[in-house]
């Protein structure tokens, strides 16, 4: 035993938080600005090629112009019109397959190999094929858009259902749910946060094939737009259409973002991640 | 033919690959009884709830269930585990057996509506499970069984996981929407006064594979009181009678 007086913790309220107190959307917009900021500073002090990293000012110049024309809406209607019409063509199917193969154990052992087979085929590898199947026109685009998206979303899917807890289904069924009650009651609710996860993925990939596919047999899209300006080094062109595609992918995570939101209300994930800072 | 009988259970058997989970089974339940059983873990209770709920099926012998009125369900099973669907509101969960039937959204209102009442859900109609206590969301998956309406009621340790408190308040609000309605129970639990309380007979089964050790009828008249209940020496006796029979099953599988 030694003689020193026992230590005493103290455990006080928290001291209130003044000095700082960034609003998380304003840390949002922090990183991609200073990231400009930073970028505009690095070619103004000539320490970047500015033949190939024009300003972010000089970019925002060209992306007015180019908006006055009109010419940047143009090609971002036509991107997004393709990637809209190949998504729905690709998520519907997607999705009802998903179900299916989810909750049937038949339809999954006899599919699956299928599947696993085909979908680590980049799917760019396809064009092609499909190409030479559909023609140089829009219907190939919209194809290739879908086959990217199908595959996103029967998986995410069918993990989705699987994840389901069993006893939800043992209801269904004690309560003699038919089989389509089953899957608009059960299965479908159960496995939207995983199909959710399965459609932000699905845009993402529809953005990338949607560029690639715009190369060829068009003159229309943001696609387009950066594969004309590589061919005559049209570099801030090639800017702004990168700028745009990327403008179009948050906007689709932002989208997708509010719609799971209000679709997922009964998750607690959902509605806590609004009331914390 | 008039049959005295709700369940006939007739020899039945159930095996899990070589895993014997029932042997020969042989009970009969009267319309409107409610029967317990109880019996150490692992001894095919839930098998037995679950052939009689038509999830299962028997490896040999054959259930008969009469069906007085085939407008209504035949059963409806109450799982011990949280059984509500977490992406539908209370009210939505409690609707849900009769929305299956396509019972119209105003009819199931007004059958809901005294449920919710009863069993002290009115004001959280529309919350979601994951803003409900374990006891609150065990209510809404009572009220749930209770809005389908059917003949029989199937249970399996449905208040297992609450406390004492909730338990008794639970097992009150059980015995009043019964004795209301006087559907036939099948309750199974492993808490002898559970069984005692709510039951009118007692079933005692055998560790695996299970089969029927006791049938036990409880005494006790109608409505019960839970706490008087367990000052009655009628009551201390059966339990202690009860106890022995599942401690000899109980110590050869530990």
């Amino acid at each position: 035993m030694s003689d020193r007086p026992p230590d005493i913790v103290l455990i006080r309220p928290a001291p209130a938080e003044t000095a700082l107190h960034l609003s998380p959307a304003l840390l949002a917009v922090a990183s991609p600005l200073l990231l400009l900021l930073g970028w505009e500073a690095v070619v103004r002090l000539a320490w970047l090629d500015a033949r190939f990293f024009p300003a972010p000012s000089d970019v925002l110049v060209a992306l007015w112009q180019m908006l006055l024309t009109g010419m940047l809406l143009q090609h971002t209607f036509w991107t997004l019109q393709r990637v809209l019409i190949g998504f729905v063509l690709g998520a519907v199917p997607g999705l009802l397959l998903g179900l299916v193969m989810g909750l049937s154990p038949w339809v999954r052992a006899f599919l699956k190999p299928a599947i696993a087979a085909i979908y680590p085929i980049p799917k760019v590898a396809l064009l092609p094929l499909i190409m030479m199947i559909f023609g140089l026109g829009e219907p190939s685009k919209w194809i290739i858009v879908a086959i990217a998206v199908f595959f996103q979303l029967l998986l995410s899917t069918i993990a989705g259902v699987l994840g389901i807890e069993r006893i939800y289904l043992d209801v269904a069924r004690n309560l003699h749910a038919t089989r389509l009650q089953a899957y608009a009651s059960v299965a479908l609710p159960g496995a939207l946060p995983s199909i959710f996860a399965g459609c932000q993925l699905g845009l993402g990939m529809a953005l990338i094939v949607v560029v690639i596919a715009e190369n060829f047999g068009t003159d229309a899209g943001l696609g387009y737009l950066v594969w004309r300006s590589w061919q005559v080094f049209e570099v801030t062109d090639m800017y702004v259409g990168l700028m745009m595609i990327a403008l179009l992918g948050y906007l689709f995570q932002l989208a997708m973002g509010r719609l799971e939101r209000r679709l997922l209300r009964w998750r607690p994930a959902a509605t806590a991640m609004k009331g914390t800072p | 033919m008039r049959s005295d009988y709700k369940i006939a259970i007739r020899a039945v058997t159930r095996r899990f690959g070589a895993l014997a989970a029932l042997e020969r089974i042989d009970i009969a339940i009267a319309p409107g009884e409610f029967v317990c059983i109880v019996g150490p873990s692992g001894c095919g209770k839930t098998t037995l709830l679950r052939i009689l709920a038509g999830l299962e099926t028997p490896s040999t012998g054959e259930v008969a269930i009469v069906q007085q009125d085939p407008a209504r369900p035949l059963n409806t099973m109450i799982f011990q585990e949280s059984s509500i669907f977490p992406w539908m509101t209370v009210r939505q969960n409690v609707g849900y057996g009769l929305r299956l039937r396509g019972i119209g959204a105003a009819e199931r209102a007004r059958r809901i509506a005294p449920l919710l009442d009863l069993t002290g859900l009115a004001r959280f109609a529309d919350a979601f499970p994951y803003q409900l206590s374990g006891g609150m969301k065990q209510r809404v998956s009572v009220a749930r069984a209770f809005a389908n309406d059917p003949e029989l009621l199937l249970m399996d340790e449905p208040f297992a996981a609450l406390d004492e408190q909730n338990k008794a308040l639970l097992q009150e609000e059980l015995l009043r929407l019964w004795s209301a309605e006087r559907k036939t129970v099948v309750f199974i639990t492993h808490s002898i006064d559970e069984a005692l309380v709510l039951g009118d007979r007692v079933l005692v089964m055998t560790a695996r594979p299970g089969r029927i050790k006791a049938d036990i009828p409880v005494p006790f008249a109608r409505p019960r009181s839970v706490v008087e209940l367990k000052q009655h020496p009628d009551y201390v006796r059966l339990n202690h009678e009860i106890w022995k029979l599942l401690r000899d099953e109980v110590r050869p599988a530990a």
